[in-house]
């Protein structure tokens, strides 16, 4: 016997049944707070999930979402995958001038088609014999300012935003891709910065302008006090240095109601909800995050209008800013609401109607209902 | 359950390896009986029962065989079990593809039987037949004892993707096993080095793959870029299968046979047979080969003979026209090199390399396509047929984007990496430094093929659909 190998077989051994053992015994996490998910428990061991295979597959899953120091091997890996491997992505995710960002890549025509399809019977359900004013707006993600630059490979965004436009010729386009630059996004999350679309040559003025309203109104900057880790921390498992979120209000702004339909019931929110500062997501601050449903009356309006919008998590921020030229802002989420039921809560009659979604979003857009 | 997965790894492997070093050497064959009939059950119970009755059909068919007292009526045994496992295969492979075939033949519509294919049929299938063949040859004694019969058929090391054992080659491990540390050690660093082969390098080439297939955006150079990435996939995880498999069976204190040797630096596709999947075209050169005459016949025997071998070796892998096709292209290049190209090769210098790759690349491109139509289209856009730009955006950046991983295989591909070790451990400082440094590095291995296997879900084994 070599001492040599007396040595590898000891230390492998202590290596590997101490893995295993730590596996066995560690306790069940309930929740991943980096990827912003429920771990999957032990699963049912019954003679029909065994039969069935259903009890492997989930163990498998269980195992997974389980081992010990999940979040430390998914960062082994992607640190493994980008730097050992130089490969360009994790996870369709890289880190290109300080920012992380999706590889969002191909243009799904499908997808586009399916989202103009959904638009159209919005408008054709609700809107053709009124007197709304319609405008439609797409966020460009951050691979559309990363990617060229950086060697990944890039949808054509110009195709998109003019196939976009093609769909919804019926309502007038602002473009807002030109006023934005990367330095407008969170380094960590997906989100743009609500600060950076204030200003004369921000977002807010360009779509305010494009449906004839002035802003005015003066904002004081808070800035949180929590680090804000965004969604692209945990799925691209990188060691990041938090972001800083910051947010505008006044108190116009906090003179408004807001009213949640989220669950059916009206529940009352604020245009800020400060306490998702210390939760999961912390960008859900912004107009009560992802709620189906909200209406948002404003006592100091500076017109009598109203204003529906139908949105993704990007209008969050960037509705406080628009308020002001409302007396009622309406904010419709159809990826949580079906579209069918929207006659139930809203009548469409002579409102200022914007569509503004992602890229993101519409290149997937199944998830519209 | 795959090797490469969290379940076996941290927990199955564990439990068994406990189990079977705390019982006494008469009972570890039923612990590796047992823990082998539930790594099969975790993928296939419903198949687990097919996978017993195969087995006890070669139990008795080995007993029928020995007790017959007539060489005729052994050969009549023979016979008939030959054709039973061979109706089994053929049941559950090749049913609906002679069934599709003989609709497309005569217009007809006779219903698909839509069985669903066993794991690992193939593999175990051969390893009965060759047992029962051995004992009918005399060169295995019969085995009395079913539980070590099956024990040596149902061996989780190797059960669902070979290499494919040969009953002699382990029949007297089965009984009387020399369990070392220094047997371990070695099947420690195996089985560590097939894993990463796998995880670290096939699964990232196995992406890229897949990656290509989806692509709308083809170009010549994609063509070859997924031809040369599938190449070198495959032997990563067919190989990172057999060294795991290897280094299990060292741990459990068994020999199996080699099933690779650098394929990839072979001068002549004769000699890429010699080190591509050996376990198989040993088993066809032993069993069927051989028993046809061979090579010692005339020559237009000789070269169906080879026709045969190859066409049941491309058949073996798979019920579907393009691996008969990719058998009988292998068939047609021995044979030309056989006849003509072997002396030439020799002389040619560096070129039989590329000769032997560029072959060896077109084959795997008929062997991964789903069909005839595919395999036609793939090597047509490598060639550019059909309009195909030379280069896309998208051939870049994934050439760009695996240069890296592709660099490595293409290395480790070669015994370049082996000599150096090998160079280094010659001199008594550099063994020193490998001592020390070899645990350190196989642990890190494991490590950051477990941090792949925790993130990542893309995992299957290619060879366990044979």
């Amino acid at each position: 016997m070599k001492k040599s190998n007396l040595i590898l077989v000891s230390i492998m051994a202590v290596f590997f049944f101490g893995m295993s053992f730590f596996c066995w015994f560690k306790g069940v996490d309930e929740y991943s707070d980096s990827e912003r998910r429920v771990l999957a428990k032990f699963p049912k061991l019954t003679e029909g999930t065994v039969l069935s295979g259903t009890f492997m597959k989930e163990f498998e899953t269980y195992t997974l979402d389980q081992f010990p120091f999940r979040d430390e091997f998914r960062s082994i890996k992607a640190i493994a995958q980008l730097g050992l491997f130089r490969q360009k992505a994790n996870n369709d995710l890289y880190m290109a001038d300080g920012y992380v960002a999706k590889v969002e890549y191909p243009l799904n025509d499908y997808m586009l088609e399916n989202a103009g399809k959904k638009f159209q019977y919005l408008y054709d359900t609700y809107m053709a014999n009124t007197d709304v004013k319609l405008y439609f707006s797409v966020v460009p993600d951050k691979h559309y300012f990363l990617a060229s630059d950086n060697g990944y490979l890039s949808m054509d965004y110009e195709k998109f935003f003019a196939r976009m436009q093609e769909e919804t010729d019926y309502m007038q386009y602002i473009d807002i891709a030109d006023v934005l630059s990367i330095e407008d996004y969170y380094r960590t999350d997906t989100h743009w910065r609500q600060e950076c679309l204030l200003g004369a040559d921000g977002v807010a003025n360009k779509i305010a302008e494009a449906m004839g309203n002035t802003l005015t109104w003066e904002y004081e900057q808070m800035t949180a006090s929590q680090p804000f880790y965004g969604v692209y921390v945990g799925q691209s498992a990188l060691p990041l240095e938090p972001d800083t979120l910051t947010y505008l209000t006044n108190d116009m702004l906090k003179a408004c109601t807001i009213i949640s339909y989220d669950t059916g019931k009206p529940v009352e929110k604020e245009i800020y909800e400060l306490e998702e500062l210390d939760g999961r997501d912390p960008y859900e601050m912004f107009l009560a995050g992802s709620d189906a449903l909200l209406v948002i009356d404003n006592p100091n309006a500076t017109t009598d209008k109203e204003l529906v919008v139908f949105r993704d998590s990007f209008a969050s921020s960037l509705l406080p800013l628009l308020i002001e030229s409302y007396q009622k802002v309406t904010v419709i989420d159809i990826r949580y609401i079906s579209s069918g039921m929207l006659g139930d809560f809203i009548k469409f009659d002579n409102q200022d109607v914007l569509f503004i979604y992602s890229t993101l979003v519409l290149n997937s857009s199944t998830s519209f209902k | 359950m795959l090797f490469s997965s969290i379940p076996f790894l941290y927990y199955y492997l564990a439990c068994v390896f406990i189990l079977y070093f705390l019982v006494p050497g008469k009972i570890k064959n039923i612990v590796l009986l047992l823990s082998s009939l539930f790594f099969y059950a975790w993928g296939e119970v419903s198949y687990v029962a097919l996978m017993v009755i195969t087995i006890l059909l070669g139990y008795l068919f080995g007993l029928l065989v020995e007790r017959c007292s007539t060489a005729k009526a052994k050969k009549r045994i023979l016979g008939i079990a030959v054709i039973t496992f061979v109706g089994i295969l053929g049941y559950y492979k090749y049913a609906d593809f002679f069934v599709g075939n003989f609709n497309a033949a005569t217009g007809l519509n006779v219903p698909l039987l839509k069985v669903a294919l066993p794991i690992g049929i193939s593999f175990y299938t051969f390893q009965v037949m060759s047992y029962v063949v051995d004992v009918y040859r005399g060169t295995a004694k019969v085995q009395y004892n079913p539980f070590t019969l099956a024990t040596y058929v149902s061996m989780f090391p190797q059960l669902i993707a070979g290499p494919i054992v040969r009953y002699a080659d382990v029949a007297e491990q089965l009984e009387h096993r020399v369990h070392s540390v220094d047997k371990a050690a070695l099947g420690i660093r195996r089985f560590a080095m097939g894993l990463s082969k796998k995880i670290l390098i096939a699964n990232a080439l196995g992406e890229l793959c897949e990656i290509f297939k989806a692509s709308g955006d083809k170009s010549v150079a994609f063509y070859w870029l997924y031809a040369i990435a599938f190449t070198l996939h495959i032997y990563y995880d067919f190989s990172g299968y057999s060294d795991m498999a290897i280094g299990l069976g060292k741990i459990f204190g068994l020999d199996f046979m080699e099933n690779f040797n650098y394929p990839y630096i072979s001068k002549s596709i004769t000699e890429f047979w010699r080190r591509w999947h050996m376990s198989l075209g040993t088993w066809f050169r032993d069993y069927v080969y051989i028993p046809l005459g061979g090579n010692r016949v005339g020559k237009l025997r000789w070269l169906f003979n080879i026709f045969a071998v190859w066409f049941l070796t491309g058949f073996w892998h798979g019920a579907s026209w393009n691996f008969i096709v990719w058998g009988l292209y292998f068939a047609v290049i021995l044979m030309l090199e056989k006849l003509v190209l072997l002396p030439l090769l020799e002389k040619s210098g560096p070129f039989k390399h590329l000769y032997v790759m560029f072959l060896v690349i077109l084959s795997f491109v008929i062997f991964n396509a789903a069909d005839m139509t595919e395999a036609f289209a793939y090597i047509g856009g490598m060639f550019g047929a059909g309009g195909v730009p030379m280069i896309s955006a998208e051939a870049v950046y994934y050439f760009k984007s695996s240069l890296v991983v592709l660099l490595i295989a293409g290395v480790g591909a070669t015994p370049l990496c082996k000599n150096i070790v090998a160079k280094i451990r010659n001199k008594k400082s550099g063994a020193l430094v490998l001592e020390i440094l070899e645990p350190v590095v196989l642990i890190c291995l494991i490590l950051l093929c477990t941090a792949f296997l925790v993130d990542g879900s893309f995992n299957p084994f290619l060879y366990f659909r044979f």
